[in-house]
């Protein structure tokens, strides 16, 4: 093996520092937080707590909607392990639990509006007294009239399940002239599709454990945005914010429930407990616990009209979204605008009409997860496509060609695509790769029992929060004199690797390799109020944030290396942990001798970076103008083979193709892609927390199926398109989420393609499949 | 409820422990003998997360009653750290980014291990079998499957 000189190694890196070339962007890096996780190492919620610690169980309604006439907790309160009972009358500040609206208590005290509800907390020495305890419970109830499907509840004769009516909100987009667009058309293709409650089975749990310290109480808890939930409980306590600190721990899967009202429920429980007994108290839900009180995915009514000229120029298209909110708003409010707002799927069509519901219903409440809406909507405009290529017995794919979006097309809102449109790349990548056109053709000569199929389906999706709320986020970095560099934010990680790209980002600016920096856990008392860690934009938002703190701290230690190297600060340059004068290689100092040479002058080695989004604008009333700023694409194709004498199915191949903008880690990336595409595999083919009159009938891993590794895909095969955005780091764009979305037209599709009917309901069962043969 | 005096032997180490008889084998080793890296996904024997070995067979431990586990040997991932073969699965697993939420990695890394034991250079479909009892929400498997794969070949 050659060994490098110094000078050497020093010319290597310039001239990749000269060509452009970035050492920790784009680069398959190991992940900077995950040594603890495949030790096994005490790092969870559930992990860290004291032995002196209580243990909280729920009580749950046992009525989707009925008065409250009286609650006694005496004979669980004298229950052997039992230490307090907690309730609404525990609540020494306001007796709420809610996001956006201020809809939801903490504890149900005058009515419950469903089986969800929590009217009380028992605290015990252990979590089996509790249980047990929790059954001692006694509410007194008078019934009311529920009502369950979302388009009755909409009727102005139902029952109102808060003092208004049920419609929780009400999002429009209006287009050109839809009626016109209509009487343009060669044909008009009307469908309904409909879309079940999914669960988002993070492994972990919701979980919180408090102990109350002095004057201040510390929450250790499982959640994607402790900001919130330190307001959440301040709320409850009625204390001030500085009396509350928040630490999330490392986090075991989240997917949406995290960030929304469940986790303010834990926390405030375990507050509310240790304060109460003056022990420190875990909430930690049960897996049934969880599945009946956290909040799910909204199932949705949609329903198509669309037109379309005889050659497949699409002419209008009218959609309405009704979405089944369950008994409380959560930030179902927020979901329903991304769902309308992408519900005519990623196509440039002159005239839409689109209005999108958020209903109040008796089931249990829905709110975020993964996709937000879009999962839902885009089933519906993909599914629909490929009825309307049906009726013009033309291929789906050339019906996608006409129509998709490309750069400078316009979208359902008029805005205009840029050079950032990667969609066509995305199409074209699976499309190739599945040899599309030729099993296409071979698929179509079939006759035999078991059938093949092939199906496609595309997206759009914008990034971060648009409409959602403001888009900023704070990064600090600050430096031992060892050298370590520490990354502390309140965004959090809970499984994507998306803080490790922070550290990739930051590195990459500051010239130091990853190994040198150490991730802080989120903490209330520490960190600045960053915003939520939610719609896939940690990367974008708190990646631009982390350039930003690189950049200043770049900027405090130049002068310094300019001082002990004797050249102009301009000429200095860091490159992969090596600090040099462009003119002068052979002398040099190490990135821990410059640190040393810093903190020797008295120089503060911290920064915050800082990044708002651009404000974006649209029209509240006709939804017109540019929500997102930028957007990310997707394509996939799904191959399919179906037994048509049964109705089962199984997937053969998949392929996925998503436009990223920059990869800051393309392993990272395509974990995603895996992990997002399965999800969406079981949200497709198999995942429905089944409601019957109010109930959950299968609040469990065993009846609630999520895919094992025996359900997936021989092989999923991923393509990373990078059309740079305008918006994140080094051009990224957004990627977490949008990869759940395709499985479900894509399969449906498929199956369509195989057996020439397509089946308009998620998820896909079997049955579902023979049925349609059948009939 | 009557406790009682039981003996376990977990990780090579004896230690009597009382116990309640409803008291699960998962709470003891977390919470008697500090082994976290046994984790609760679900508390019916359904996620695989709590996945021991006992006497070198996977047994969840979730649905053992503590006291069932006395006479047998109890191994969890901490007392595989040391291990060789678990240090490669290891290392494969942050190779391939197998980790991501990281709360099904020491049940995975568990059954990778078994079947490594059981079976040289396993090929993916007989991978898929030996964790299809393990849930992981994160990944999709794609990277555990791979990650176990290339720990199961020579370097």
């Amino acid at each position: 093996m050659n060994v490098q000189t110094a000078e050497e190694f020093l010319t290597e890196i310039q001239k990749k520092a000269e060509r452009g070339e970035l050492l920790y962007i784009g680069k398959e890096l190991k992940r900077i937080d995950d040594l603890e996780k495949v030790l096994g190492s005490p790092i969870y919620t559930n992990d860290l707590i004291p032995r002196n610690t209580l243990y909280a169980r729920l009580v749950l309604s046992k009525y989707p909607h009925a008065i409250i006439k009286n609650i006694s907790v005496s004979k669980a309160i004298n229950y052997p392990g039992v230490r307090y009972v907690l309730t609404h009358k525990d609540v020494p500040g306001l007796n709420e639990s809610s996001t956006i609206i201020p809809d939801r208590p903490l504890f149900a005290f005058n009515k419950v509006r469903s089986t969800g509800d929590i009217i009380a907390a028992v605290i015990a020495e252990k979590p089996n007294r509790a249980q047990e305890a929790a059954e001692l419970v006694e509410v007194e109830y008078e019934q009311l009239k529920p009502v369950f499907d979302p388009v009755e509840a909409m009727k102005p004769d139902a029952p109102k399940i808060h003092d208004d009516g049920n419609i929780i909100k009400h999002v429009k987009v209006r287009k050109g002239d839809v009626e016109k667009g209509f009487q343009q058309a060669d044909y008009i293709i009307e469908n309904t599709f409909r879309t079940q409650h999914q669960d988002a089975a993070p492994m972990e749990t919701e979980t919180a454990f408090a102990v109350q310290r002095g004057e201040k109480i510390l929450i250790i808890g499982s959640m994607q945005t402790p900001h919130h939930v330190q307001a959440a409980v301040a709320k409850v306590l009625g204390w001030t914010l500085d009396r509350i600190e928040v630490i999330q721990a490392v986090t075991g899967g989240a997917f949406g429930p995290k960030s929304d009202e469940p986790p303010y429920d834990v926390a405030s429980i375990a507050a509310l407990g240790a304060i109460k007994t003056g022990k420190p108290v875990l909430m930690s839900m049960t897996r049934e616990e969880s599945m009946i009180a956290h909040t799910k995915r909204h199932p949705a009514i949609i329903t198509h009209k669309t037109g379309v000229k005889a050659d497949g120029k699409l002419t209008a298209s009218k959609v309405q979204i009704v979405l089944d909110g369950g008994a409380y708003a959560s930030l179902g409010v927020l979901v329903i605008v991304r769902a309308t707002f992408h519900a005519n799927g990623p196509y440039e069509i002159p005239n839409v009409w689109n209005d999108g519901y958020k209903v109040y219903t008796n089931n249990t409440y829905t709110g975020s997860f993964r996709g937000f809406g879009a999962p839902q909507a885009i089933f519906a405009a993909e599914s629909q496509m490929d009825e309307i290529a049906k009726k013009l017995n033309i291929d789906p794919l050339d019906l996608r060609l006409i129509n998709m979006l490309r750069p400078g097309s316009k979208t359902s809102t008029g805005q205009l695509m840029d050079e950032s449109c990667g969609l066509p790349e995305c199409l074209d990548a699976v499309v190739k790769a599945s040899d599309y056109r030729k099993k296409k053709k071979l698929y179509s000569k079939q006759d035999g029992k078991i059938r093949r199929g092939i199906g496609i389906a595309m997206l759009h999706h914008g990034n971060a929060l648009g409409p959602e709320g403001n888009d900023y986020a704070y990064v600090h970095l600050s430096v031992e004199k060892s050298g370590k560099i520490h990354l502390g934010t309140g965004l959090t990680e809970f499984g994507t690797g998306a803080i490790s790209g922070l550290a990739q980002i930051a590195a990459s600016v500051l010239g130091v390799p990853i190994d040198y920096f150490t991730i802080d856990r989120p903490n209330t008392l520490v960190h600045h109020e960053t915003g939520p860690t939610v719609a896939s934009r940690v990367t974008v938002i708190g990646g631009n944030a982390a350039r930003d703190a690189a950049l200043k701290l770049k900027q405090k230690v130049l002068p310094v290396a300019s001082k002990v190297m004797g050249c102009k600060v301009e000429d200095v340059q860091i490159v992969d942990g090596y600090v040099y004068c462009k003119e002068k290689k052979a002398k040099s100092l190490s990135w821990e001798e410059l640190v040393k040479e810093a903190y020797e002058a008295n120089i503060e080695l911290n920064a915050l970076g800082y990044y708002m989004a651009p404000s974006c604008k649209w029209d509240e009333e006709t939804g017109l103008g540019s929500p997102y700023n930028q957007y990310t694409f997707g394509a996939a194709i799904a191959e399919v083979e179906v037994d048509t004498e049964t109705g089962l199915y199984k997937v053969l191949n998949y392929y996925v193709a998503f436009d990223v903008g920059k990869a800051i880690n393309p392993k990272s990336v395509r974990g995603q892609l895996y992990g997002g595409t399965v999800q969406g595999l079981g949200y497709a083919m198999m995942e429905e927390l089944v409601h019957r009159e109010g109930y959950v009938v299968n609040p469990n891993l065993k009846d609630y199926y999520i895919p094992t590794s025996l359900d997936i895909p021989e092989q999923i095969q991923t393509f990373i398109i990078e059309k740079q955005g305008s918006m994140g780091p080094f051009g990224a764009k957004i990627v977490a989420e949008p990869p759940v979305v395709l499985p479900g037209p894509t399969i449906r599709n498929a199956i369509m393609d195989a057996v020439g009917k397509g089946v308009n309901s998620l998820p896909i069962t079997s049955e579902k499949v023979y049925k349609i043969i059948k009939g | 409820m009557a406790q009682m005096l039981v003996k376990l032997n977990v990780n090579g180490i004896e230690r009597e422990v009382l116990v309640d008889p409803d008291d699960r084998l998962l709470d003891v080793l977390r919470d008697e003998f500090g082994y976290k890296s046994v984790k609760e996904g679900c508390g019916t024997g359904d996620c695989g997360l709590c996945t021991v070995l006992m006497d070198g067979k996977p047994v969840l431990s979730c649905i053992v009653p503590a006291f069932q586990a006395k006479n047998h040997k109890i191994v969890t991932l901490e007392g595989l750290n040391n291990d060789p073969l678990m240090k490669k699965i290891q290392d494969q697993f942050r190779a391939h980014q197998a980790a991501q939420c990281g709360f099904c990695t020491p049940a995975m890394e568990i059954m990778g291990w078994h079947l490594l034991n059981k079976k040289k250079e396993p090929n993916k479909q007989e991978i898929k079998e030996a964790i299809s009892g393990t849930l992981c929400r994160c990944t999709g498997y794609y990277d555990i499957i791979d990650a176990i794969y290339d720990a199961g070949r020579p370097e």
